[in-house]
């Protein structure tokens, strides 16, 4: 139990820290950054609450899809208040490669020490993923049938709200598009 | 009632005030997005939380759903701000009254 009570409060600060993060910074783009540690520290709760497939989508979509979308709108629109390149962004494939080996040697770690760890121990009972599958094709099918008609409604709508100019007469919606363009590039 | 519970409880509700002030506070509304996520993702932990107290699967049932919903929001919400932008040149949202009656 000790154990645990130092993981949740880790997992805790780092929780509430990134929020307080995603809250005080000016700059977007570390605003953003912040938001990913607070999902991937949640992603940690959902494991040790027993929810592992919902950790998993955790990372997938939130951590990896939605916040990916975030970023991508927020360099499209260029809204950083400065442009000072810190020290340790100016060389990018040492910056990269540092980043690279250390991931290499943590995961090294994490299998080597969850191989020493899982020995003699038997197998933990995961019904949770079933159980969730049962539920969704059982009790909430209609609910999930429906997840799939917002999905391509949010797709059309995100199609139609991006576009640029009248499909039917040509028309741009932006009248000083060319201006707009000189100004940013 | 488990510590782990009552834990994840006041998690959530830290994460949801976080939110609710930062939606208060932010005039960017890229930024009040980022914050509407947070309090999804608050509403997300106690639904598992509930969930695991209770022994039931249902929770993650309904945090699939909120996802669902959240992944839809972000991408349709963005798609506007980049409407906007573009004619607008800005996305300061206390500033886009447009429709204000």
């Amino acid at each position: 139990m000790g154990a645990d009570i130092l993981i949740y409060a880790i997992l805790y600060l780092i929780t509430v820290g990134g929020a307080l993060g995603v809250l005080f910074n000016k700059d977007t783009v570390k605003s953003a950054m912040c938001l990913i540690l607070v999902m991937i520290a949640l992603a940690g709760h959902y494991l040790y609450l027993g929810q592992e497939f919902v950790f998993a989508i955790q990372i997938i979509v939130y951590a990896g899809a939605i916040m990916v979308l975030f970023l991508f709108v927020i360099m499209l629109l260029n809204m950083r208040e400065r442009e000072v390149t810190p020290w340790y962004l100016r060389n990018p494939r040492f910056v990269g490669g540092v980043f690279a080996l250390t991931f290499f040697f943590l995961l090294a770690i994490g299998i080597n020490t969850f191989g020493s760890v899982s020995q003699g121990r038997a197998p933990a009972p995961a019904p949770s993923i079933s159980e969730l599958a049962t539920l969704l094709t059982t009790k909430y099918s209609l609910p999930f049938l429906l997840t799939s008609i917002l999905l391509l409604v949010a797709v059309i709508g995100a199609v139609v709200m991006g576009r640029r100019s009248d499909p039917e007469t040509g028309e741009e919606y932006l009248a000083d598009e060319e201006e707009f363009l000189q100004e940013q590039f | 009632m488990e510590p782990t519970f009552l834990y994840s409880l006041i998690l959530s509700a830290t994460l949801f005030t976080i939110g609710i002030v930062g939606v208060m506070w932010k005039r960017n509304a890229i930024s009040l997005f980022m914050n509407v996520e947070l309090m999804l993702n608050a509403a997300n932990l106690a639904f598992v939380a509930f969930s695991r107290e209770f022994g039931l699967m249902q929770g993650g049932a309904l945090v699939l759903f909120i996802m669902t919903v959240a992944a839809a929001e972000a991408g349709v919400g963005l798609a506007i701000f980049i409407a906007i932008y573009r004619s607008r040149r800005h996305i300061r949202a206390d500033e886009i009254d447009l429709l204000r009656g």
